[in-house]
């Protein structure tokens, strides 16, 4: 690994990431960026490609994340992987989420620079869009990082919160904020060959300090634990089919959880096939079942289904939970369930492209007792 | 099934059970059992799928919710799948759902795996008694009271 530090320009770590960037594309090393930038409006960023340095104004740290990355990553790569070296810039759990896409050959990491940036966490859209405070969201976030106060924490997606790590992993390049002195400079470390060539030619500087960064680190996976933890502890009482049934009940079948998904690839899901259409009398027997059907119908079937195929990929980045136009806390669910299954399998969605997702392979001798009396 | 039915006592309540059957092994064990004029318990509905491999975690769901007491499924022995591997997948499947079925507090006693060869006609027969009588002592699926799910 290479640490550089780059130097921030009149307290301005937001145009000096963009100097950065910017020569970066101009190096001719990579063709095109794929950052996430401002719209006009100001009120949202999206993921743009950009190839003219020229349109690039991006704002990394901007903390609203209102698609899966991964999920566009996807789209640029799945018919076929660019042939020059493109660079996106993501957060950790858009990384996790795009290597558990590549597992699940939906996309492809051929000539794709994967650039982190340290998260500090994303506010929900309509929290960005309309920011209550006086100060920009980005602008707000990184001062109360440098004040190391948590006046942010209040408007942080409940996913990420509870985040189960904030550092990127598996980047050719990091871009870290926790450690740093922001007002002054920006870790960059190189983690791959493609990443160190990359730098090469950058007017950066060596790290003086090495120390801070690791502890900055540390802390702030130590402190997500914790809160992890107590999370955790805390959700694990809404069970049984009557809290359940209860906690969907806001649920009104429309898949959106399953649109903003990350992991939820299928070009036709299920639920949207022909398998729910049936004949009226069939409905009618439905009902006699219970006495009475409700309509839409098999809106848990479906929570429950979709669970039980993405959960041992889930990177918790709680976009379902976004995506909800019912506020229903999603999280309180999704991340028990996925922390338990997880476990089960000793599967860590996005932490090795190598290793394969857990339901397409087994061990003979595993899970024994299962199937037997 | 009106609630008067349901809300009669444990011991003469029918539980239901969907059984999904592996065409190679289960369902022939089951047929076994049927030509060999062995008796088991009524209760269980079988549908025959051609693995168990092929038993997607939505048929159980599905099967659960709309109110069945039991969901069976029966597989080859380990090593015997007529596809190589599919009760190896199956197993895998089996053990996540029961992991999220526990995660939400949901009785996953209600979902049984086993390894049913064709030969082993009495052993479907006694597997179905001991999972009838399993479910009676269970009492009535509690979602088939609830209609919002």
């Amino acid at each position: 690994m290479i640490k550089k530090v780059l130097k921030v320009k009149d307290n301005d770590v937001i145009s000096s990431t963009n100097e950065f960037l910017k020569h970066l594309l101009a190096s001719g090393k990579i063709q095109a960026l794929l950052v996430p930038q401002s719209t006009p409006s100001k009120k949202v960023v999206y993921p743009v490609l950009i190839t003219d340095q020229r349109k690039l104004h991006t704002d990394i740290f901007a903390p609203v994340l209102p698609v899966a990355t991964a999920t566009v990553i996807s789209k640029i790569t799945k018919v076929q992987p660019p042939s020059k070296p493109i660079g996106v810039v993501l957060r950790a759990c858009q990384i996790r989420a795009l290597i558990e896409l590549v597992k699940l050959n939906q996309a492809s990491l051929t000539n794709i620079v994967i650039i982190g940036v340290d998260c500090p966490g994303t506010f929900p859209i309509n929290i960005y869009a309309e920011f209550p405070e006086k100060k920009t969201p980005t602008q707000f976030l990184l001062e109360t990082m440098l004040k190391k106060s948590n006046d942010a924490d209040q408007y942080l997606r409940s996913a990420c919160k509870v985040c189960k790590d904030p550092v990127p992993t598996n980047a050719d390049i990091v871009l870290g904020l926790f450690g740093a002195d922001i007002e002054k400079e920006l870790i960059i470390e190189a983690h791959s060959e493609i990443g160190k060539e990359l730098l090469k030619d950058m007017t950066l500087e060596d790290e003086k300090e090495g120390k801070a960064r690791e502890k900055a680190v540390k802390d702030t996976r130590e402190e997500k634990d914790k809160k992890r933890a107590v999370f955790l502890k805390e959700k694990e009482g809404a069970k049984g089919i009557e809290k359940v049934a209860e906690f969907f009940d806001k649920c009104v079948n429309c898949h959106n959880c399953r649109q903003a998904c990350p992991i939820c690839y299928c070009k036709e899901c299920l639920f949207d096939s022909a398998v729910f259409d049936a004949e009226a009398y069939k409905f009618v027997r439905r009902a006699e079942n219970k006495g009475l059907f409700k309509l839409p119908s098999d809106a848990l079937l479906f929570q429950l289904g979709r669970m039980n195929h993405m959960i041992l990929s889930c990177v918790e980045c709680g976009l379902c939970e976004q995506a909800c136009p019912n506020a229903i806390p999603l999280m309180e669910v999704f991340i028990p369930a996925a922390e338990n299954a997880q476990k089960e399998f000793t599967y860590h969605p996005g932490k090795d492209k190598t290793e394969k997702v857990p339901m397409i392979v087994y061990r003979e001798d595993e899970f024994l007792e299962v199937g037997e009396k | 099934m009106s609630d008067e039915k349901k809300d009669h006592k444990k011991e003469d309540f029918e539980p239901k059970i969907v059984g999904f059957l592996c065409n190679w092994c289960s369902y022939a064990g089951a047929d076994l059992a049927g030509t060999s004029r062995i008796q088991y318990p009524p209760n269980v509905r079988i549908i025959r799928v051609m693995c168990s491999g092929s038993v997607d975690s939505m048929y159980i769901l599905r099967a659960l919710l709309e109110g069945a007491d039991g969901v069976f499924v029966g597989g080859c022995h380990p090593g015997d799948c007529h596809y190589i591997d599919g009760n190896y997948k199956a197993r895998r499947r089996m053990v996540l759902l029961e992991n999220i079925l526990g995660t939400l507090g949901l009785e996953k006693e209600r979902v049984w795996l086993r390894w049913i060869s064709a030969s082993e006609g009495q052993k479907f027969a006694d597997t179905m008694r001991e999972m009838t009588e399993s479910i009676r002592k269970l009492g009535p699926n509690p979602i088939a009271k609830h209609w919002n799910v």
